[in-house]
């Protein structure tokens, strides 16, 4: 039997109809207006124990509900969610036992305490033992020098030193699966390059099921071997990582400053473009902001320096910038059938 | 059991952190005794005694109070409603924990924080300074069981409002209502006695008295003896039973309208 068990698991949220303004605001008083926003809708998956899941999708997908129902934080309004063969909810002080969680935007550190603290209190409540816990700890010291931090309050921590911490500390009572809700919001390259290595570790040497929601695909890309892509409470994909990368691993935005832009600039881009590479080219071409335009390609189609030749050939460029394409992207691609 | 003995174990550092609190609760509170002192002095000026309390009975209450007033307030119904709006909450909730105990051993932490540095203090500067004697009697032994149980109860009221957040997602004017509620009708501000009869009969049917009523008559008439002050503890045992079953209750019901917000 899989570890994580979701069949057509729901969930609804009633929210009041706000209205506008100061008057709205007293309208709303005595209002019982009120609708239904589906933040899970009639999702599916199993997960197995040892996997490393991707669970991505833009903001509003409906990720973090889903974790919290599977953290036994919040009811299902209906389905089946069963974590080690049980319902979350209702065994919830049974099932925190075996699970661990980071949320990227809050901490479980206690914030004015020196960091070693936190672990102590942390030992008591998981009720690990001391052998354990010294192994723990001396691991995590191995893996991202938490020795260092031990007398330093979490106030005063980083945000990649205190999430390094969090997830450590989500770990300490070796729990059989582990959420990590956006646990590299906001860090710096290196300090993800650490975060990723430390939960790769962590996964390999205890076997520990994660399940990752992120905005970032790099971390995807560098932890996942399956993906599932959830947008507005509904799965877009359940797969293998690979095809998802060779999608978005493929295109590339190409993000032209352009002289003398007017109206007419876009259309004679598009022209130039057909003209070079045929009339299905891969490529579409829009002005995201003033000043910018930009030309989403694939480059096993279109490859960057044909791209860029044309571009430069017709056109007096004054800036040019190429980025990774955006999760809201991948998420329309899939819209779009890519996937299929 | 362990596991909540560390969590109180932590609010008592956390609460050592912030070192100076300490000095300006203690400024703050002999300030406070030193006015209640003068004011209540005119009020006796001529006369033995008032609503049949000395001046002394009256001025041990009324002192004893503000200390046990600020060891009372747990200060859970604000915490606990910025931790519903805040959404960290959920940070309690993957806990192998009950919520109810988490809290209460927390605040406890803060609690004995207060104790040795007001509640002690206090009653060190009314021996010393205002030379008020304390008469002996059985009432002082009682005194801290009756404490602790009044801690529980003024934990139940706090908590009860901090869970009310789990609907009105704003408790301020709530939080206010109940420290008015409380503090008037338990006897915080002013002994019982002072109440007209009619008043004081009503009173002694809600939960309020015990909280602030009960404790400090046992200091402040320790005389009285036994056959009163038992069955004024028994009142204050049957409302904590009562308080923490109905708030377990009400838990099991607000927790279903949990939302996260953020994140």
């Amino acid at each position: 039997m899989s570890l994580i068990h979701i069949q057509n698991l729901n969930k609804h949220f009633k929210v009041l109809n706000r209205r506008e303004g100061i008057g709205g605001a007293f309208r709303d008083l005595f209002s019982g207006s009120y609708r239904t926003v589906k933040a899970v809708d009639d999702i599916s998956f199993d997960i197995e124990a040892g996997e490393i899941v991707g669970y991505i999708g833009p903001n509003g997908a409906g990720k973090s509900t889903t974790i919290k129902m599977m953290t036994g934080i919040l009811k299902p309004s209906g389905g089946t969610l069963q974590v080690n063969g049980l319902m979350p909810y209702n065994n919830r002080i049974k099932q925190a036992q075996i699970m661990g969680v980071v949320f990227g935007q809050r901490t479980q550190l206690w914030w004015d305490l020196p960091v070693i603290e936190s672990f102590k209190i942390l030992r008591e409540i998981y009720k690990v033992d001391q052998k354990m816990f010294d192994r723990h700890m001396g691991m995590f010291d191995e893996l991202v020098g938490l020795k260092t931090l031990y007398s330093q309050q979490v106030r005063t921590l980083s945000l990649g030193q205190r999430m390094l911490c969090d997830i450590a500390a989500s770990f300490l009572h070796n729990p059989q699966v582990v959420f990590l809700d956006e646990p590299t919001i906001g860090l710096d390259i290196s300090v993800k390059a650490k975060i990723r290595s430390l939960i790769k570790t962590l996964n390999a040497e205890r076997n520990t099921t994660i399940i990752l929601t992120t905005h970032d695909l790099g971390d995807v890309e560098a932890l996942c071997q399956r993906i599932i892509i959830i947008d507005k409470g509904k799965i877009l994909y359940d797969g293998d990582i690979k095809r998802v990368t060779a999608l978005f691993g493929a295109y590339r935005t190409l993000k032209l400053q352009i002289d003398n832009y007017a109206d007419s600039t876009l259309q004679s881009l598009q022209e130039k473009l057909t003209e070079h590479f045929g009339a299905d080219n891969g490529c579409t071409i829009a002005q995201t902001e003033e000043f910018w335009t930009d030309v989403t390609f694939d480059q096993a189609r279109t490859p960057l320096s044909d791209v860029l030749g044309q571009v430069m050939a017709n056109f007096r460029v004054s800036d040019v910038r190429i980025v990774e394409i955006s999760m809201e992207s991948v998420v329309q691609q899939v819209y779009d059938g890519a996937l299929r | 059991m362990k596991s909540y003995l560390a969590l109180l174990r932590g609010s008592y550092m956390v609460g050592l952190v912030y070192r100076y609190g300490f000095l300006f609760n203690i400024a703050g509170n002999v300030l406070y005794m030193s006015v209640t002192y003068f004011l209540w002095r005119s009020i006796y000026q001529g006369r033995e005694t008032l609503n049949g309390l000395t001046f002394d009975q009256t001025y041990i209450y009324v002192a004893l109070g503000s200390a046990v007033f600020i060891l009372l307030k747990t200060y859970v119904d604000w915490q606990l409603s910025f931790d519903i709006r805040e959404g960290m909450i959920a940070t309690y909730l993957i806990k192998p924990i009950d919520l109810q105990l988490y809290i209460l051993f927390t605040s406890l932490g803060y609690c004995l924080m207060s104790l040795s540095a007001i509640t002690i203090p206090t009653f060190l500067l009314l021996i010393f300074v205002f030379h008020i004697e304390i008469p002996l009697g059985v009432g002082l032994l009682i005194f801290p069981f009756s404490l602790v149980l009044a801690y529980l109860l003024s934990f139940c009221f706090d908590y009860f409002v901090g869970l009310l957040c789990f609907y009105t997602e704003s408790i301020w004017g709530l939080s206010i209502t109940k420290d008015i509620i409380v503090t008037v009708l338990s006897g915080a501000l002013i002994p019982l006695q002072f109440f007209p009869d009619v008043i004081q009969n009503v009173l002694m049917w809600l939960p309020f008295q015990a909280i602030y009523y009960t404790p400090l008559t046992m200091v402040a008439q320790p005389t009285l003896g036994w056959e009163t002050f038992l069955p004024m503890l028994g009142v204050q045992l049957f409302w904590v039973i009562a308080l923490f079953g109905l708030t377990r209750l009400f838990y099991d019901q607000a927790i279903k309208v949990l939302r996260i917000s953020g994140g």
